[in-house]
């Protein structure tokens, strides 16, 4: 063993040394000064997202006195040149005016009126205004320690019948409907006349649920806003009891109730802010807090994979051009320890690399662990797509498709962190979780990682079934390659005897073909959970169809597209005996795997609709009695079985016979779906 | 040294090899011949451990072809030799003796005589800077880094310039006499012809001859008598009607005819043919056949894109023992790579 890892360490030194000589150092500075680019547009980049762009600095002129609650929000908005009241004509030196017009027993500001040019800049200044007093708000927010009573979350019950939730359009993602439905449809209380708006304070705090209103302008010109200072000071309570509805009554002033608690202070209502929570997880509530800068952050982890996957490949490929890596097949080292060799450079230098930005960013050990499985799903896919690949110019295609979908699979649902536990099927959100210091349980971090963690395992599997003379070198297309990466993994299945089950012989080769099925699981699992990320916002009319039938689809082909390679490369015989036999061994290795997948109930996939149609078998079987419960647990083995006889039977043809029977089969798997979820959903 | 023992490889519907059988005694130089696609790089692959048998046992050196420590006590020299273009011969040759676990002056001391003995300087310069040749010697310097008891050679003087080919065919006689097996293919017959102690020819992935290179010779090949006469060049035909067989022909070589025929009755009908023309016979040569034509014999088809036949085959008279022969085949099969005449019936 420790002479085999030597020989492993071996390869891995002489590839450093090979990747290190292929490269001039003309390369080498061009790709240093590219990086060094990179990094700045990158780091430019995130300070832009954490700063905010300054390009429209001291563009509008608002007066207000220093002591003005507004002051403050006034002073930290690039925008907004603050210029003292007493001096300030508006129109002229002033865009804008905040006038202090209440103050309360202390002293205090309590109520200030707005007052905007009657000019188009006016009513920007207004709408600049009305942003830098919200952003002031949300950093306050930010600021409390106590997260809940900064961002209270409001809900509202509302029940619906399902068929009203598909009709509503209401989101996949939306578990109890949220407070959307209804909120903010007072926004047009007119009461203030044509500038009017409604800030209401909701359930009793300002931040929930004001300024839904779409039709307001507050201030916009013709009149003043008056805008309730709420709050008063930072003795208001933990939140905001102050939501009286002051309308303004309909003198032409828009009166506005921040309603704020604590240090918060009234926001000028200005239409679907972006704490205007519509629903419940659905895009529209993301925020607060979106984890924008988190994001930025954990999107420079998957950056140098690129570089790594582009070296990674083409050396693989370089073994593969000209027989180049035949005189190393003839060594005592297997096929596993030439790769094992070949990429464990690139996998230190992802490791490191992802340290070293984990330190620079504030990630720990957990952003290090998670990105881990990306990058060995990065190379090991890339692994594959080099040895299928017939040339540099396909490799490059496979490089860009790995790049560009890993990095969707790894970024898009991580953009949902704090909304929906979709954000889950990322590993990348374990890392935004981990730059937002928050925990994360080992159920989650198991079900963020394994997948991606186990599908980098069956690649670098798959990969390696043609890492051989008769394979390596050919140059067929990429769908025969892939063909005979499966088939090399299946024992021959004949006619005859096949009547006797219990020879060992012919146990072992259903084994294989039930194993093979098995191992496409992750597979089918990352797809189905990239679905869901895909479709979770969509409304249920359109996503659950298109998710059950794209379900059926992935899974059907997951089971059969292994026979069809045994049948193809002459494993199987070509009969409807043995077409049956290799089907339904499929079906039960499939049926086997499948219930493994019952990790998603450990983060509470299942509680969103939609991971309920995706994962629907496994979600729980409460309050079935027995036989029901026992009937929906086999019912789906029956249904692999069947449908996965079909296909086989038609892969023992030919292709296009298999065509037409996956295509029947998946219709047969999608009606299944659509029954279980109508049943149980 | 090595047993072959009923070895069928099959790609798909496609045999390569079918009921192969053979072995090789320990220090022989065995040679497999045959057309492209008869099944010899496939049958060496397999020896080497590259290639899975689909039936059939191969020993190698007491091992099963399968069996990594067989691969210790085996050298392989592809059809092809890129290298790791980047590195140096030094640095390549000590990466792959690393791979064998062979110790570093171990490995410097036999690489620095592989290399000695190919004649091969500039052992600092990058592998892709060689020329062909050059990069043929690394990689036979490579297949002896870890001390080989058996060596696998797929076409080792491919596409060499002739004064390489012959070192690579000399060295390839001195590592016999080193006590090495060496199993070695060539499309260029003489090759073979010149190094091998016995040879299996190979056509359509079936052995279909085997033995010694004169035993496969007297069994399938026949000699044939070129009688030299001095008539006018107006009696030739006379002469070629004296055969009476219709594939002999006269022909003009320098200031005399040359008549060939198959025996001692042919050269009697030619002696008296030339008589009656008022010339004689001046000259009897006996000709072996060459393993090309011992080849077109058994495969009844020339050797695919290959000029065949003439004497070329038998150059200084090394493979010719026979009782006339040693005269090089009438002088023109000095040069290994020299192709031989062109003859009637051949592409």
């Amino acid at each position: 063993m420790i002479d085999r890892l030597g020989r492993v360490l071996r390869v891995a030194r002489w590839e450093v040394a090979r990747a290190g000589g292929g490269v001039d150092r003309r390369t080498l500075l061009a790709a240093l000064a590219l990086l060094l680019v990179a990094g700045a547009v990158l780091g430019g980049g995130l300070a832009v997202g954490a700063v905010g762009l300054d390009v429209d600095r001291d563009v509008y002129r608002v007066a207000v006195d220093g002591d003005s609650p507004y002051a403050d929000a006034v002073d930290e908005a690039p925008a907004l040149t603050p210029v003292p009241v007493g001096s300030a004509t508006l129109g002229e030196t002033a865009d804008l005016v905040v006038l202090d017009v209440g103050r309360g027993e202390s002293g205090a500001v309590e109520t200030v009126a707005v007052r905007a040019s009657d000019t188009r800049k006016g009513e920007a200044a207004a709408a600049e205004f009305r942003e830098a007093v919200e952003a002031h708000n949300e950093r306050l927010m930010a600021d409390e320690e106590n997260a809940t009573a900064a961002f209270p979350v409001a809900v509202t019950l509302r029940y619906v019948g399902r068929t009203s939730a598909l009709d509503d359009g209401s989101t996949l993602g939306e578990a109890s409907d949220g407070s959307g439905g209804d909120d903010g449809s007072d926004g047009d209380d007119g009461s203030g006349g044509d500038d009017g708006s409604d800030g209401r304070g909701g359930s009793g705090d300002g931040s929930g649920s004001d300024g839904t209103d779409g039709d307001d302008d507050a201030g916009g010109g013709t009149g003043d806003a008056a805008l309730d200072g709420g709050a008063s000071g930072d003795g208001s309570g933990s939140d905001g009891t102050d939501g009286d509805d002051d309308a303004g009554g309909g003198t032409g002033d828009a009166a506005l109730d921040g309603g704020a608690s604590g240090d918060g202070f009234a926001v000028p209502s200005v239409g679907g802010g972006t704490f205007g929570a519509d629903t419940a997880g659905s895009p529209g509530s993301i925020s607060p807090p979106f984890p924008f800068v988190s994001l930025l952050l954990a999107f420079v982890f998957l950056v140098p994979m690129n570089f790594l996957i582009q070296a990674y490949g083409s050396s693989v490929l370089d073994e593969r051009t000209n027989r180049r890596g035949e005189p190393l097949l003839v060594t005592p080292l297997s096929p596993v320890d030439i790769v094992a060799g070949k990429t464990l450079p690139y996998v230190a230098a992802a490791l490191l690399v992802t340290t070293v930005i984990a330190v620079a960013v504030g990630g720990g050990a957990l952003s290090v662990i998670a990105v881990l499985p990306v990058a060995l799903t990065f190379l090991a896919a890339t692994f594959v797509g080099a040895m299928f690949a017939r040339s540099f110019k396909e490799l490059t295609f496979v490089t860009v498709g790995v790049s560009v979908l890993l990095t969707t699979y790894a970024f898009v649902p991580a953009v949902f962190t704090n909304v929906t536990p979709v954000a889950l099927v990322s590993p990348l959100t374990l890392v935004v979780f981990d730059l937002q210091g928050e925990a994360v349980s080992v159920g989650e971090a198991l079900f963020s990682t394994g997948p991606m963690a186990l599908g980098a395992a069956l690649l670098f599997g798959l990969g390696l079934g043609v890492y051989r003379e008769e394979d390596m070198f050919t140059q067929k297309p990429v769908t025969r390659k892939l063909l005979d990466a499966l088939a090399v993994r299946l024992s021959a299945v004949d006619d005859a005897g096949l009547a006797d089950l219990a020879d060992r012989r012919r146990l072992r080769a259903l084994g294989s073909v039930a194993f093979l099925t098995a191992c496409a699981i992750p597979f089918v699992f990352v797809v189905e959970l990239l679905a869901v990320a895909t479709l979770f916002a969509l409304p249920v009319t359109v996503s659950v169809p298109v998710l059950l039938v794209t379900i059926a689809f992935v899974e059907e082909v997951a089971k059969s597209v292994g026979l069809y390679a045994g049948f193809e490369r002459g494993v199987f015989a070509r009969t409807d005996r043995v077409a049956v036999a290799v089907g339904l061994a499929s079906a039960v290795g499939f049926f086997l795997a499948e219930k493994a997948t019952a990790v998603v109930q450990a983060v509470g996939l299942t509680e969103l609709y939609v991971g309920r149609a995706a994962f629907g078998s496994v979600a729980g079987v409460d309050g079935l009695s027995p036989v029901a419960a026992a009937a929906l647990l086999f019912a789906p083995l029956l249904l692999h079985g069947f449908a996965t006889t079909v296909a086989a039977v038609g892969a023992s043809r030919d292709r296009t016979a298999y065509a037409l029977t996956l295509a029947l089969a998946t219709l047969l798997h999608a009606a299944y779906n659509f029954g279980v979820v109508s049943v149980h959903g | 040294m090595i047993e072959v023992a009923g070895l069928r490889k099959t790609y798909g519907d496609f045999a390569a090899v079918v009921d192969s059988d053979f072995s090789v005694e320990e220090g022989e130089v065995f040679g497999i011949v045959g057309p492209n696609g008869a099944g010899k790089t496939t049958t060496l692959k397999v020896l080497a451990g590259l290639v899975d048998p689909t039936e059939g046992d191969v020993e190698v050196a007491g091992y099963p072809s399968d069996d990594p420590e067989m691969r210790r006590r085996l050298g392989f020299l592809p059809e092809e030799s890129p290298l790791y273009e980047e590195m140096t011969p030094l640095s390549y040759l000590r990466f792959f003796a690393d791979l064998y676990d062979v110790p570093r002056d171990v490995a410097d001391e036999r690489i620095a005589a592989a290399l000695d003995r190919l004649e091969l300087d500039h052992r600092e310069r990058r592998l892709g800077d060689m020329s062909k040749g050059m990069k043929r010697k690394v990689a036979i310097a490579r297949s002896l880094v870890n001390d080989p008891d058996v060596l696998v050679y797929d076409e080792p003087a491919s596409g060499l310039d002739p004064v390489t080919t012959n070192s690579v065919l000399e060295f390839t006689r001195e590592l016999r006499a080193a006590g090495k097996t060496v199993v070695f293919s060539a499309h260029n017959l003489y090759h073979v012809e010149s190094v091998c102690d016995r040879v299996v020819v190979m056509n359509e992935g079936r052995i279909v001859a085997r033995g010694s290179v004169d035993g496969i010779r007297e069994r399938h090949g026949e000699t044939t008598y070129h009688v030299f006469t001095d008539v006018a060049p107006a009696a030739t035909d006379r002469l070629t009607a004296a055969v009476g067989d219709t594939d002999a022909a006269t022909e003009e070589v320098g200031d005399r005819f040359r008549t060939a025929v198959p025996d001692m009755d042919g050269v009697e009908a030619v002696r008296a043919a030339a008589a009656e023309a008022g010339g004689e016979v001046v000259d009897i040569r006996t000709r072996e056949p060459s393993l090309e034509d011992v080849f077109l014999d058994i495969v009844g088809r020339p050797m695919p894109g290959r000029y065949t036949g003439g004497g070329g085959a038998v150059a200084d008279g090394n493979a010719g023992d026979g009782d006339e022969g040693g005269d090089g085949g009438e002088g023109d099969g000095g040069d290994a790579n020299r192709p031989a005449e062109p003859r009637e019936g051949v592409e």
